[in-house]
C-alpha cells in the first residue's frame, strides 16, 4: 500500500492516518502503540525538516511479509539529504535541568522498531523502519 | 485530548484524558500553561487516561517539570498505562519526573 502526499505541509495526521489505518497493521493495542508512535516520530521529522516551509511530497509505503512476518514501513521524500541515524542518541542519564528536548523523535522511533534504516537513492531520502509483527 | 486542572487547597490535581500527538500537542501545550505559573507548586498528574503520548508531549512534560523545579515545587505523575510508562522510561524521563 503506497500514496503520495503533496503538498506535506499541515499534513502529518493525515499520513499517519493512512499508515494506521492500513490492513497491514496488526489487531494487538500494545503493537499498535508502537508502530503509531515509531511512524509519528518518522513522519513529523520529514513534514518539519525535509523541505523548508513544507512544499515537497513524502511517500508513504507499508507493506506486510507473510514469511518473514516482518511489517515494513518506508517514508520517501526529495527534500535536503538528511540522515536522521546520524545523530547521537539524546544521553537518558541526565538531570532535568541538563536535559535537551531534541532528538527524542528517532531515538523513539529506533527503541520501538526491530530495525531502521536510512539510505539517499536517486536524490530522495529513504527511511525503512521494520517490526516483526 | 482533554485536560482538567482543580485546585484543592494547596495542591493542584490535573487529570489528562486522551492522546498526546501532533494533533493535539499544542491544545494541550495552552491547556497547561496555568501550570506554569505560581510560587511552590504541588501538581499531581493522573495519568489513568493518558493514552499515547508523542516526542512533543515528552517536551512539555519536561518543560513543565524544569519550570516546578525552578518554582521550588513538585510534581507527580501518576497511574500511567504500561505503554505509556515505557516511552517514559526508554527516554530516560522516569528518572527526572516523579512517577507514581
Amino acid at each position: 500500500m503506497k500514496k503520495r502526499f503533496n503538498p506535506i505541509r499541515d499534513k502529518s495526521s493525515e499520513i499517519i492516518e493512512y499508515l494506521m489505518s492500513s490492513p497491514e497493521i496488526p489487531d494487538d493495542e500494545v503493537l499498535q502503540f508502537k508502530l503509531r508512535l515509531s511512524i509519528e516520530e518518522a513522519v513529523e521529522n520529514v513534514v518539519r525538516y525535509a523541505y523548508d516551509g513544507g512544499i515537497g511530497w513524502l511517500e508513504a509505503d507499508i507493506h506486510f511479509d507473510q514469511d518473514s512476518l516482518l511489517l515494513t514501513i518506508e517514508l520517501r521524500d526529495a527534500g535536503t539529504p538528511f540522515n536522521p541515524l546520524q545523530r547521537e542518541d539524546p544521553d537518558v542519564n541526565q538531570s532535568a535541568e541538563d536535559r535537551d528536548i531534541g532528538g527524542l523523535g528517532i531515538f523513539l522511533c529506533k527503541k520501538m522498531m526491530d530495525s531502521i534504516e536510512y539510505r539517499y537513492e536517486n536524490g530522495n531520502n529513504v527511511l525503512t523502519m521494520r517490526k516483526k509483527v | 485530548m482533554e485536560v482538567t486542572i482543580t485546585n484543592q487547597e494547596s495542591k493542584t490535581v490535573v487529570v489528562l484524558n486522551g492522546r498526546i500527538d501532533t494533533t493535539t500537542v499544542e491544545k494541550f501545550q495552552q491547556d497547561v500553561s496555568p501550570l506554569m505559573e505560581g510560587e511552590n507548586p504541588d501538581i499531581d498528574i493522573d495519568c489513568t487516561a493518558l493514552s499515547y503520548t508523542s516526542s512533543q508531549g515528552l517536551r512539555t512534560f519536561l518543560m513543565l517539570q524544569k519550570s516546578v523545579m525552578k518554582r521550588g515545587g513538585k510534581m507527580v505523575m501518576r497511574n500511567m498505562n504500561p505503554q505509556v510508562k515505557e516511552v517514559f522510561d526508554i527516554t530516560g524521563f522516569s528518572n527526572i519526573i516523579t512517577i507514581v
